[in-house]
């Protein structure tokens, strides 16, 4: 197994090699094309384009191979994988670290050059395919793993653990030392979610690259009008991309973590989101661009904005900068100085470019009146741009926080929301009107007449969600009227549009998708309650008057928000549910060591509603037997109206768990029993349950000893069969003590080993039978004497109408799809009578 | 120059001020538990402290534990939350929220995990192999 081993690294590390030098090669020939229009070069460039991604996907099938294979003398290998890893996640480990992403991205963006290649015309190609070609160079140079001297170009996924940690002790003692298994995935990162999520990223990032060239090439070629059309397309692709990662994060983030939401405004998140805004302002000017020939400048600025964007985040999400700041940055691989060049290539390229043709860009001859379609939709484009802006300065507080002091920390949360809440309820107005005066022309007049029907039912809606939701903040309902508004009036369009051209619907789907979206957030995050008893809502009501003191006398201003629930018995909480907890199960199907507890909702009747499974287990990428790290996977129950989200805080089990792995590493003390534990005598019938603590007892029957087993002189010899049944686990463990008695030297001796139950850490012993009413008598060891009642400690919320966020999200995924048909259909008819 | 013109950049520079102050109002600084003593609210970052006791509690419903600054200092720290997952692994916290006397009362607790994206250092890994 280990035979090929070496064999593929070296083969691996030449095949990116070659990659990176046919890159190069490419460049040249793409150049010269580009330059003097030669169609010859631009052949010999498609071929070189096309052997370099074919040397990559053969390394990275090699990689997989590795992956597949456990070769652990591989530090990607090791880093990323275990033994135990399901072949589906050694799939997605190709991905899990920076190296391995860093190739599919470039997989994905190779693949889209074959399309450019296909589908794109002259004067473009060969200036789009050298873009594309240069963009792939600084990609490649992040894994080719060059040493010169101290310095290394890129990180090889390649590399062996001797060349990553030459220093290490181990590696010295034995140059040849290959681990026996591997650190593992980490357990949060095993989510069917987590497998798609990083594909469909990097596809929208490869396909942002593309408005990038197009712009790039267009100011080459001066040739400022006509890219718009083959660009619109991809740029959508892209969005519609990014769209979906974004929302398959955030729902990750909602069903497996534990901070009860879907967006946190964590830099990670805000990388994917902020090229999304920039290109939904390029698609905008593009849009008008491509309709009435005006917005050339911004179309030009956004298209390489939305790739700047891409770069700048990736610059600062991969190169360490953000360690203290994002719970979810990469580890730094020492490629900050090769992202930072990369970064600043791209920028000053694009600014540079923009610059040096400044003057020739077309400009509208007369400004457009207000109430126009280009002036709205460039408002459109300008305020996304601006929301992007804001996201981005906060995201960069590690840089531009040090304007402001040493050692600066991220912003507050609030300096987003602050930010996007007012930038959100203008765009949500500019929807409609953008939308009205898109289709139809408008002067004040007619305007206002046509969106009486739409203001009346947002009013109507805006009043309804008011009172039943009783909101109480003016600045809410401010936010509600613009994000109900934005539904209503959209919606009004695509009716108008679906009557009389559905093909055209695309984009004002996408504005009711944004309203829909408003409304949900806000719903869902301010209105996001816990679930509580009374007894707990009162003191947190006590705490927000300030009257609850702690033990050092300062007045306590933390709430509790969490619920605790014994066995088998209900809780009335928020006055709306009966909660139950009913025990858990250790059936140990999708991780070893977890725990399932089921926890019932009734309603205030009683009536059955549905119960949640939340589940802990040991994280065991991270645990040894002297450390286990527990954790959480939450529940949550989706609903229409509202979500229940659920996790299990802490459980008698993991505490018992815990208190035995402390017991078993104190040495033994040298005074005193350690086995003071409890010693309780049960005697029953055949037939009989008894229940003790946690545990019910039932004496089944006699069975004949097997005679083997016994000394020779033996007169009876006995097993009781008796069922253990745990209440909690509902777990059934059937025992077979012996009592036996036997004679020798003439005197009657009982035997009667125990039985261990080590899964309870009970011991068992068949002490006594009585013949008169055949009843026995068991000694059992490790019983409390006080035993503690089995409990969780839960966390619930409620979150209302997250289904709307989703909805929202569905919505702009189908008008986007919807738009990128249509124009890649124009696009192709327009090729097809190009080519007759 | 056209009135127009100076109107939006009136508007931009004003936008732009706007923006950059109240960003400057929302950044703090990380701080160590002495400093944090004469601030409202401070971040604080520091490793575990893991030679003292540390918990969470069911009656209080609270987690406890101690945190040494990057000065030094081991302090008490209050979390009215239960003990996040990899609390154990993390090589930085970063607390926030304020001291009061010589307890710190964390709203928010960030924890940096090596095991996000598996940065492990295998020679540890190399006795398990050899035994």
């Amino acid at each position: 197994m280990t035979e090929f081993g070496p064999v593929t690294g070296i083969v691996g590390k030449l095949l990116i090699t070659l990659s990176f030098l046919f890159c190069l090669l490419s460049l040249v020939y793409y150049f010269i094309a580009a330059k003097n229009d030669d169609d010859k070069k631009l052949r010999i460039g498609n071929w070189l384009f096309v052997l370099k991604g074919f040397f990559l996907v053969v390394a990275s099938i090699m990689l997989v191979q590795l992956l597949m294979t456990h070769q652990f003398q591989y530090y990607y290998v090791f880093n990323y994988t275990s033994l135990d890893l399901a072949p589906k996640y050694l799939w997605s480990a190709f991905y899990g670290g920076q190296e391995g992403s860093f190739m599919l991205w470039i997989l994905f963006s190779w693949i889209a050059g074959l399309g450019l290649m296909r589908w794109t015309r002259a004067p473009y190609k060969a200036p789009v395919l050298f873009f594309l070609g240069l963009t792939q160079l600084f990609l490649i140079s992040m894994i080719v793993g060059w040493r010169f001297g101290d310095f290394t170009l890129g990180a090889s996924p390649f590399r062996t653990i001797a060349e990553e940690m030459p220093n290490a002790p181990f590696i010295q003692a034995n140059p040849d030392f290959v681990p026996a298994d591997g650190t593992g995935l980490n357990d949060l990162l095993k989510s069917p979610w987590m497998m798609i999520h990083p594909p469909i990223l990097f596809v929208g990032f490869a396909m942002m690259t593309i408005p990038y060239c197009f712009a790039m090439a267009a100011l080459w070629k001066r040739k400022y009008n006509e890219w718009v059309g083959p660009a619109l397309p991809w740029t959508l692709g892209s969005n519609l991309s990014l769209l979906t990662a974004i929302f398959l994060g955030g729902y990750w983030a909602y069903v497996t973590l534990s901070f009860g939401g879907f967006w946190a405004w964590d830099p990670v998140e805000n990388a994917s989101l902020v090229p999304w805004l920039i290109g939904t302002a390029g698609i905008h000017t593009m849009i008008i661009q491509r309709k009435s020939s005006v917005a050339q400048k911004s179309s030009l600025i956004f298209a390489i904005l939305a790739y700047v964007a891409i770069v700048y985040e990736t610059f600062l999400t991969r190169s360490g900068i953000l360690a203290d700041s994002s719970v979810h940055s990469f580890v730094d691989l020492g490629l900050y100085n090769q992202l930072l060049i990369f970064m600043l290539v791209i920028t000053g390229l694009g600014f540079g470019m923009f610059a040096w043709r400044y003057k020739e860009l077309p400009s509208p001859e007369k400004e457009s009146n207000i109430l126009s379609r280009e002036f709205m939709t460039f408002t459109g484009a300008v305020m996304l741009f601006v929301l992007g802006l804001v996201i981005i300065l906060g995201t960069s507080s590690p840089i531009i926080g040090l304007i402001f002091n040493e050692n600066p920390t991220p912003p507050e949360i609030s300096f987003y929301n602050d930010w996007s809440m007012p930038i959100a309820i203008i765009m949500a107005l500019l929807t409609v009107l953008g939308q009205y005066l898109f289709w139809k022309k408008y002067d004040l007049e007619t305007l206002a007449t046509a969106l009486i029907y739409p203001l009346l039912i947002t009013s109507l809606l805006t009043v309804a969600s008011v009172i039943i939701g009783d909101v109480r903040n003016a600045y809410y309902m401010l936010y509600l009227f613009a994000g109900f508004f934005a539904i209503v009036g959209n919606s009004w369009v695509v009716g108008r549009l679906a009557i009389q051209n559905p093909k055209l619907i695309g984009g004002s789907l996408t504005h009711v998708g944004f309203g829909l979206l408003l409304v949900g957030i806000l719903a869902s995050s301010a209105y996001n309650r816990p679930l509580l008893d009374k007894n707990t809502e009162n003191y947190n009501a006590a705490v927000k008057r300030g009257e609850i003191n702690d033990e050092q006398g300062f007045t306590v201003s933390q709430t509790v928000d969490m619920l605790e629930l014994k066995l088998n018995q209900p809780k009335l909480i928020n006055d709306q549910y009966w909660v139950t907890y009913e025990g858990y199960d250790l059936s140990n199907q999708n991780r070893p060591g977890q725990q399932t507890y089921k926890i019932r909702f009734d309603n205030l009747e009683g009536k059955f509603l549905y119960y949640l499974y939340p589940e802990v287990y040991p994280m065991l990428a991270t645990s040894n037997a002297q450390n286990v790290n527990w954790s959480v996977d939450p529940d949550v129950r989706t609903g229409l109206m509202s979500d229940i989200y659920l996790y299990v805080a802490g459980s008698s089990f993991v505490e018992d768990r815990n208190n035995q792995i402390e017991k078993a590493q104190m040495v033994q003390p040298a005074s005193g029993n350690p086995q003071e534990e409890g010693v309780q005598n049960i005697s029953f019938q055949k037939g009989e349950t008894k229940e003790v603590g946690n545990f019910r007892f039932s004496f089944v029957d006699f069975v004949q000893a097997d005679s083997v087993n016994l000394p020779a002189n033996t007169s009876i010899g006995i097993r009781a069969r008796v069922e253990v049944f745990h209440i909690p686990s509902s777990q059934l463990n059937i025992i077979e003590p012996l009592f036996a008695i036997f004679m020798e030297d003439d005197q009657n001796y009982v035997m009667s080993p125990p039985v261990n139950l080590s899964s309870h850490e009970l011991s068992f012993q068949f002490v006594k039978v009585n013949p008169e009413d055949s009843s026995i008598e068991l000694e059992i060891v490790g019983l409390d004497e006080v035993y503690e009642e089995d409990w969780v400690l839960v966390v619930a919320e409620k979150k209302p109408f997250i289904s709307v966020v989703w909805a929202g999200t569905f919505l702009l995924m189908g008008g986007f799809s919807l738009s990128i048909f249509r124009h890649w259909e124009r696009e192709r008819s327009k090729q097809d009578k190009a080519n007759s | 120059m056209k009135p127009k013109v100076i109107l939006g950049i009136i508007a931009i520079v004003a936008f732009t001020s706007l923006l950059m102050f109240n960003l400057g109002e929302s950044i703090s600084t990380y701080t160590d538990f002495e400093t944090a003593k004469e601030m409202g609210s401070a971040h604080v970052p520091g490793t575990w402290d893991n030679t003292q006791e540390y918990g969470f509690s069911k009656e209080t419903m609270q987690f406890t534990f101690y945190m040494k600054d990057e000065s030094g200092n081991s302090h008490k720290v209050i979390y009215p939350r239960p003990k996040p997952n990899n609390f154990e692994e993390a090589d930085r916290l970063v607390v926030i929220g304020e001291m009061r006397d010589d307890v710190f009362y964390a709203n928010e607790m960030l924890m940096k995990c090596p095991s996000k994206y598996n940065n492990a250092d295998p020679s540890e890994y190399v006795k398990a192999s050899e035994s």
